[in-house]
């Protein structure tokens, strides 16, 4: 299991020097301008672009580039939306709204889609599971921005119930929740539905199983055996969903963000974008990968915890 | 044959709701399992005979429906019994072992766990179950228990697993085992093995045994009595020597005739044709349109059970005394005698 695990962190580390150098390559290859800012004279800018080496050659840039990262955790400067700021501390600045977010669409996603899987699956062919069914084909299919600009229109513009944008100064934790609200759900339609759509299929096929058969047979009663045997082993391949799910989350939350308002790194990653703030879209996408990345060794560990066939294999 | 009946299968319909209409996979069949004996159910592939056991363990998919008939087992009609009397009879009374050890246990399950699992939620502590489990391993001949208990089913070959299976059924100590094509999935050198752990078991525990197979081959060494099942009825049922020596039935014949004989250079007789669509049965006898030796009447009404001694029944018109007498095919004769000779043994 420890080698399993090892193996794992290891071919994340590897992933994230990949990711490193992509985003490097792809970003400092396009076209730029650091400076367009007229109030600063041509000297200083030399200066300026002299002290980030923009000079020298690429492949140069590129070992100043992990130099800093892997040696200094420098990620450079910002130099359009916040200039002369460290982009590790903007970063910083802008984590906890989006963790927030992230965080809260994952907790209400996982259960709810799995009830509503199960439910599904248990009450096959039921008027029950066509309304979850059509639901899901829904939820799946409509973007997440979708769903939360019909939000925002009914339940803040006609009946106004929450309020429309993110409150960023709430007077309590309570008022910044429920300013929270509307974007967490936006987020969770997608992945609830996702897990509900797996989970039914995957549930509706164990259930139909052999070994269920047999675990009747044993003598166990229909819902002991559908607990024991079907439920938990329906789980496996839905853990393996939730790897996609945590990066669509984290995908639709760069719009949702933006849609709401929210202070955090999705609007962030867009804005630098567009301005144009090179050093800062590398350490975001870095940043992103580096979540999705962890999401994948917490799921892969777990995965080896739930399923002995990955446990033992692994530890050959 | 004076044993004590403990299993009574009377008149037995049992169908299907598909799309296309509904399947009658078991249309009237009856036997009985006596008391230590082992009788054997054998036809080809949707003859209804695992449909049978299923009813017997009532574990019928949803779609399907027992029609008719009455399963009687100590006082209890199976066929009707509510789910929680089931409960009490499955594993505990009765026992399955099913065909695939590949997909009938459960792949993320520890073997020991399945196999104690009903003992523990029936109120046995959990060492007391371990032991327990630990001894039907050895039972069925798992080497090395202590430390496999712990290991997973994909852990153990095939074989392995078969054994396993067998154990989870014996867990509950039932009196009647069904095994349902339990050496089908398996290579042939460890079918030999699991048909003798069978025959073990049966003789160290006292077991009544059902033995469903397609295989006529495997159930030489099994049965005591043989059931012929085609289209959902029993065509022809009678003791192992009976049935092999003096096979009555057309579909027996051909049964016979098909399997692979090393002692002669005969070409292997395959049954022509495919089992009918059992949504509309064909009117008459289902064999008939297969049957070589089918005569006209055949094709018009089923044909009544024809008795031929104490223990040997057979559904064909070709017993009825206004019928031409109609011999076996010549080969199959040759091969019967030559059994005989070598002292019944097939």
């Amino acid at each position: 299991m420890l080698k399993y695990i090892l193996g794992r962190i290891g071919a994340m580390l590897l992933t994230i020097f990949l990711v490193m150098t992509l985003s490097f390559w792809i970003i400092r290859l396009m076209p730029m301008t650091i400076f367009e800012n007229p109030e600063v004279s041509p000297e200083v800018q030399y200066k300026l672009e002299e002290r980030m080496h923009l000079h020298e050659p690429k492949i140069v840039q590129y070992y100043y580039f992990l130099e800093g990262i892997i040696l200094k955790g420098d990620f450079g400067t910002s130099v359009k939306l916040r200039p002369g700021m460290d982009v590790f501390d903007i970063i910083m600045v802008r984590i906890q709204p989006t963790m927030v977010l992230n965080f809260f669409s994952l907790l209400v996603s996982i259960p709810l889609g799995i009830l509503a899987g199960t439910v599904a699956a248990l009450r096959r062919n039921t008027w029950l599971d066509h309304v979850i069914s059509f639901a899901i084909v829904i939820f799946i299919s409509v973007p997440s921005f979708v769903f939360a600009s019909l939000l925002q229109y009914c339940l803040t513009f006609l009946w106004p119930v929450f309020p429309t944008l993110y409150n960023a100064q709430a007077p309590n934790v309570w008022q910044a929740f429920r300013s929270m609200i509307l974007p967490i759900t936006a987020l969770s339609l997608g992945p609830i539905a996702t897990i509900a759509r797996y989970l039914r299929g995957e549930l509706i096929e164990t259930l139909s199983s052999e070994y269920m058969l047999l675990a009747r047979t044993k003598g166990l009663t229909q819902n002991e055996a559908t607990w024991s045997h079907a439920f938990r082993n329906s789980m496996v391949p839905i853990a393996n969903t939730i790897i996609p799910m945590i990066t669509g989350i984290m995908g639709g939350s760069l719009v949702i963000e933006k849609l709401f308002s929210v202070p955090g790194e999705g609007g962030l990653l867009v804005d630098s974008i567009m301005a144009g703030d090179h050093f800062l879209t590398v350490a975001l996408l870095i940043f992103y990968s580096l979540i999705s990345l962890i999401t994948i060794l917490v799921v892969d560990i777990s995965y080896g915890i739930i399923d002995p066939r990955i446990r033992i294999g692994g530890g050959k | 044959m004076a044993q004590e009946t403990i299993l009574n299968v009377r008149d037995l319909r049992v169908s299907f709701r598909a799309y296309g209409g509904t399947v009658q996979a078991v249309r009237g069949i009856s036997f009985d399992l006596r008391r230590g004996e082992t009788v054997a159910i054998v036809g080809e592939s949707g003859s209804g005979k695992s449909v049978t056991s299923k009813a017997i363990m009532g574990i019928l998919p949803s779609n399907a429906s027992v029609d008719a008939g009455t399963i009687m087992y100590d006082g209890v009609d199976l066929a009707h019994a509510p789910e929680n009397v089931m409960h009490d009879i499955r594993g505990k009374r009765i026992g399955l072992v099913f065909q695939d050890p590949l997909s009938s246990l459960n792949p993320i399950m520890k073997v020991g766990k399945q196999i104690t699992e009903v003992l523990t939620r029936k109120g046995m502590d959990r060492k007391q179950a371990r032991a327990k489990a630990l001894q039907l391993m050895k039972d069925v001949g798992i080497p090395e228990a202590e430390r496999r208990i712990n290991q997973y089913p994909f852990q153990f070959s095939g074989g392995m697993r078969q054994r396993i299976v067998i154990a989870i059924a014996l867990a509950g100590d039932p009196e009647i085992m069904i095994c349902d094509e339990p050496t089908t999935a398996l290579d042939v050198t460890v079918q030999a093995k699991i048909l003798e752990l069978i025959n073990a078991l049966k003789a160290e525990r006292s077991l009544s045994v059902i033995f469903i197979t397609h295989d006529l081959g495997v159930v030489a060494q099994m049965a005591d009595r043989i059931c012929v099942m085609y289209a959902g009825k029993i065509v022809e049922m009678g003791t192992a020597e009976e049935i092999f020596l003096q096979p009555a039935h057309p579909y027996t014949w051909a049964l016979l005739s098909s399997m692979p004989d090393l002692d002669t250079r005969d070409r292997l007789a395959a049954i022509p044709g495919a089992p009918p669509n059992m949504i509309h049965p064909p009117k008459g006898d289902a064999f008939a349109p297969r049957n070589p030796y089918a005569l006209n009447i055949d094709f018009e009404e089923e044909p009544p059970v024809f008795r031929l001694s104490e223990t040997h029944y057979a559904a064909t018109w070709l017993l009825h005394p206004k019928a031409a007498k109609v011999d076996m095919p010549e080969s199959l004769a040759r091969r019967i005698q030559r059994m005989k000779e070598a002292g019944g043994r097939a």
